[in-house]
């Protein structure tokens, strides 16, 4: 054929092609011939001179299309449905069912003949056509005077004269194959369940074509009814659940039907549809319910009926946070009840072991439920937190301090210690302590301990090992950051450069040939890094026998290093000393102002108190509690129980021992209420000058800032090590106003300024 | 512990030599605190204390692991000390000692 256009008489043509449609539309046989005739009849027209028949042909087959869809209506849905209704309903097929084979056929055809017209919709239609930005804006209503596609033409006429017309009966038929289908309990047969769907989604695919808005009649026409519809239906399902059940078996019901309804939304609805009956079934089940959902709430939490709190979980997993609130509300207050309940009962020695295993104990058997009921929720991870933080800091009393830090401190302690514990446990028990440790709020009074009782290990060499302590150093490293544990890794340097130190100075005797007739072990400890209270030296004359060891040592570790000096801690140094006065050899350990003392007797039998402490330069304090533990192992005997100058002391030369080789126990070892007490008072004075450092840093960087601008930066500035108070923080601001660091401005009384 | 033994065995050959003394010191375990000699023990540049890191040692967090070699201190002929890396950065802008204004060389290092 030519593809020259020419002069054709419409009438001429379209009675044939009308045919053809017909054929084409109903899904009848058509010869490829024939096709091929029409579509080039397409073709024909469009290009037709003088003047070409495009709109005519387009009008015609409008006609043709609303024609056929009307006698589809009469003749294939409607007609059949006077008859159904004389007759029985179930042999026949209903509403529904003829919709939906007329509509499969109609939609099938409506493509093939958007084939045929294919020339008239590329270059007919195309050309007016709107472009996608100016369908955005405003022309969305399928006006009549716009000219469609004939694919969408058809849809658009198939949706004005059968669905229209139909959809509240379709849609009530629907909702009673959905209901029906519910009662059931999902089993409606395939067909059915085929055919709903089928009819449901013609509703979508209608008008599919659309860029913008091709759900709104799916929406409007179906969508809204049927979430109404099954919103009655759930209530209902709810008032009769809440009949029959308790809290447990509701929760259950609700789960299945949860699962059920999201399975039948799959089978019927489009996906867009949900979520939104998802949201539907959870409102009306859940929502409405939490008053009696959370009936039974705090029986199942104190019970820990694991199944049924994994049930509200997942029932509340779905609802908004807050809604939850009373769930994790109660399962912290249940945490926090156990966690007190087993930590403040404790009493006796060995109070700081039972206060952390406990602690420990209840951390892990929540954090196993939580794993296990509510899927590692943070919700219920930060309400972990909350509650072992909130037993963990908490005061006995308004008045009294927490000592759990000193606990804590005391535990690693303890753990650290030279026992029989294998290096292993020691180390997986300390790495839970630090899950206790992080939960602490006074980190710097745990830092304080920590530091005096580290301190005490290492210069009395009690430590299990070396690499334990490096360990943990390295764990509150991690934790806290360098500040934190800045001291303590200069504690441990001192330490391992002592033992590196005392071995070149006993390879530097051997090499000498002195032989100071003493094992001699120092440790020189930086100035500074260790917490030893006060520094200042206790006067001691230094018995002559420790003189040359001294002067030794001296000569080599200034030969060794320059511009140092050496301030000898003699309150720390202790000893062996050999008694051969009694009839069995002894070796005694002591500290060193007790070797002193006894040394005295070398040259005499007798002395008063006061020969003593004067020879030796000894302050009372000292003295008294040197003394004593000598006069209490009967060592010595004292005249008169109470050490005054003039009791006279003499060697007990009937001694014996079982053991040749013992200690005396000191008095300094053991930690005294007072130093306890000065530690935490220590805290305070650093926390002060703390926080008044950071009041300088933040001022000196904003120059101007409000009050409570000032205190929130405080705060996160010291939240790594403590949580300061606020009267202590408005205490320092006073202070650092006295000392004109900062002023108040002229214009508000609460705003400060840095003065330069 | 094989160190002790053999010591006791070397005291007793001597306590048999000589008169016997009634105590004889066995073993010593001393502590001994270091600092630096200085007058003052605040470095006047920075306002930290000699012992500690300088400032700017501080705030670059400075690992000192070796018995902190990196920030020692140092003394001028006038004998005022101060942090080393204080001082080395001060000397470029004024060859004299912040305190006395002395010209400034290097008396001694701390090490």
């Amino acid at each position: 054929m030519s593809l020259k256009p020419k002069i054709v008489e419409f009438v001429d043509v379209w009675p044939r092609l009308r045919c053809v449609a017909e054929d084409v539309i109903t899904l009848s046989k058509v010869e490829r011939a024939v096709w091929n005739t029409s579509f080039s009849d397409v073709y024909t027209l469009c290009v037709a001179q003088p003047e070409p028949m495009a709109d005519q042909l387009y009008n015609e087959t409008k006609h043709f299309l609303e024609s056929h869809v009307q006698e589809m209506l009469a003749k294939k849905v409607l007609a059949e449905h006077d008859a159904t209704n004389a007759n029985n309903t179930s042999s026949r097929p209903d509403l529904l069912q003829r919709y939906y084979t007329t509509w499969v056929e109609y939609s099938q055809g409506i493509k093939y003949l958007h084939q045929l017209y294919i020339y008239l919709n590329q270059q007919h239609i195309k050309k007016q056509k709107i472009t996608d930005t100016e369908s955005f804006y405003g022309n969305l209503s399928s006006d009549a005077a716009d000219q469609m596609e004939i694919g969408e033409l058809g849809l658009d006429i198939w949706r004005l004269y059968m669905v229209e017309y139909l959809a509240q009966e379709l849609v009530r038929h629907i909702l009673e194959g959905i209901a029906a289908d519910r009662d059931s309990n999902g089993t409606l047969d395939s067909h059915r369940v085929k055919v709903i769907n089928g009819v449901i989604h013609s509703f979508v695919e209608v008008q599919d074509y659309k860029k913008t808005g091709s759900l709104k009649l799916y929406q409007e026409l179906f969508e809204q009814p049927m979430l109404e519809a099954s919103g009655t239906y759930y209530t209902n399902e709810a008032n009769k659940l809440l009949q029959r059940c308790s809290v447990s078996q509701y929760m259950q019901e609700v789960i299945k039907i949860l699962e059920f309804e999201s399975k039948r939304a799959q089978k019927f609805l489009h996906v867009s549809s949900l979520p939104k009956l998802r949201k539907m079934c959870e409102w009306k089940f859940i929502n409405d319910r939490l008053g009696f959902i959370y009936s039974e709430c705090r029986d199942m939490v104190s019970d820990e009926r694991r199944q049924d709190l994994r049930n509200m979980y997942i029932v509340l997993k779905p609802i908004p946070d807050n809604l939850k609130a009373e769930l994790i509300q109660t399962f912290l207050e249940h945490i926090k009840n156990e966690g007190l309940e087993t930590v403040y009962a404790l009493k006796g020695e060995n109070i700081h072991i039972a206060f952390v295993e406990n602690m420990l104990k209840v951390h892990h058997k929540y954090q196993e439920l939580i794993a296990d009921v509510f899927e590692n929720d943070s919700l219920f991870l930060s309400a972990l937190d909350k509650a072992c933080a909130s037993v963990i800091n908490r005061r006995p009393s308004e008045r009294q301090p927490c000592r759990s830090a000193e606990y804590v401190a005391k535990y690693c302690d303890t753990l650290l210690k030279k026992s029989k514990t294998c290096e292993a446990e020691i180390d997986q028990k300390l790495t839970n302590n630090i899950t206790i440790f992080k939960y602490i709020e006074d980190k710097d009074v745990y830092q304080k301990f920590y530091s005096r009782l580290l301190a005490k290990r290492l210069i009395h060499e009690q430590s299990q090992s070396m690499d334990a302590e490096e360990g943990m150093i390295n764990r509150l490293k991690q934790a806290c950051g360098y500040e934190f544990t800045n001291k303590l890794h200069r504690m441990f340097t001192d330490i391992s450069v002592s033992t590196d130190l005392n071995n070149k100075f006993n390879n530097h005797l051997k090499d000498n040939d002195i032989d100071l007739g003493i094992n001699l072990s120092i440790k020189v400890l930086q100035a500074g890094a260790w917490p030893l209270g006060s520094t200042q030296v206790i006067p001691f004359a230094v018995p002559q026998e420790f003189e040359k060891s001294i002067k030794m040592f001296e000569d080599y570790y200034h030969n060794l290093f320059s511009g140092r000096k050496l301030t000898w801690l003699h309150h720390m140094c202790h000893g062996e000393l050999k008694l051969s006065h009694l009839k069995k050899s002894y070796i005694v350990t002591m500290q060193t102002y007790q070797m002193a003392i006894i040394l005295l007797f070398e040259t005499c039998d007798t002395l008063s108190c006061r020969e003593i402490q004067n020879t030796l330069q000894l302050n009372d304090e000292t003295y008294q509690k040197h003394m004593q533990p000598m006069i209490e192992s009967k060592l010595l005997n004292a005249s008169s129980e109470n050490l005054s100058g003039d009791t006279r002391i003499e060697l007990n030369m009937d001694y014996t021992n079982k053991r040749t080789k013992f200690k005396i126990s000191s008095a300094l070892q053991k930690e005294t209420p007072q130093e306890v007490e000065h530690t935490i008072n220590s805290v305070d004075e650093d926390r002060k000058l703390f926080l008044q450092a950071a009041i300088v840093r933040i001022m000196k960087a904003r120059k101007v800032l409000k009050h409570n601008a000032l205190i929130q930066e405080v705060l996160s500035l010291s939240k790594v090590s403590f949580t300061p108070n606020i009267a202590m923080i408005k205490k320092c601001v006073e202070s650092l106003i006295d000392k004109q660091y900062i002023e108040r401005t002229a214009n508000s009384g609460d705003e400060y300024s840095y003065m330069a | 512990m094989a160190d002790d033994g053999e010591n006791s065995v070397d005291n007793r050959a001597t306590d048999d030599s000589k008169p016997e003394k009634m105590f004889t010191l066995k073993k010593w375990n001393a502590v001994a605190m270091w600092s630096w000699d200085v007058e003052c023990d605040i470095c006047a540049i920075c306002r930290v204390q000699v012992m500690d890191s300088c400032l700017r040692c501080q705030a670059e967090n400075k690992r000192d692991v070796l018995g902190r070699q990196d920030c020692v201190v140092v003394w001028g002929e006038c004998n005022h000390s101060f942090h080393h890396c204080c001082m080395s950065l001060w000397v470029k802008q004024n060859n004299r000692c912040p305190l006395c204004q002395q010209e400034w060389s290097i008396q001694r290092m701390g090490k």
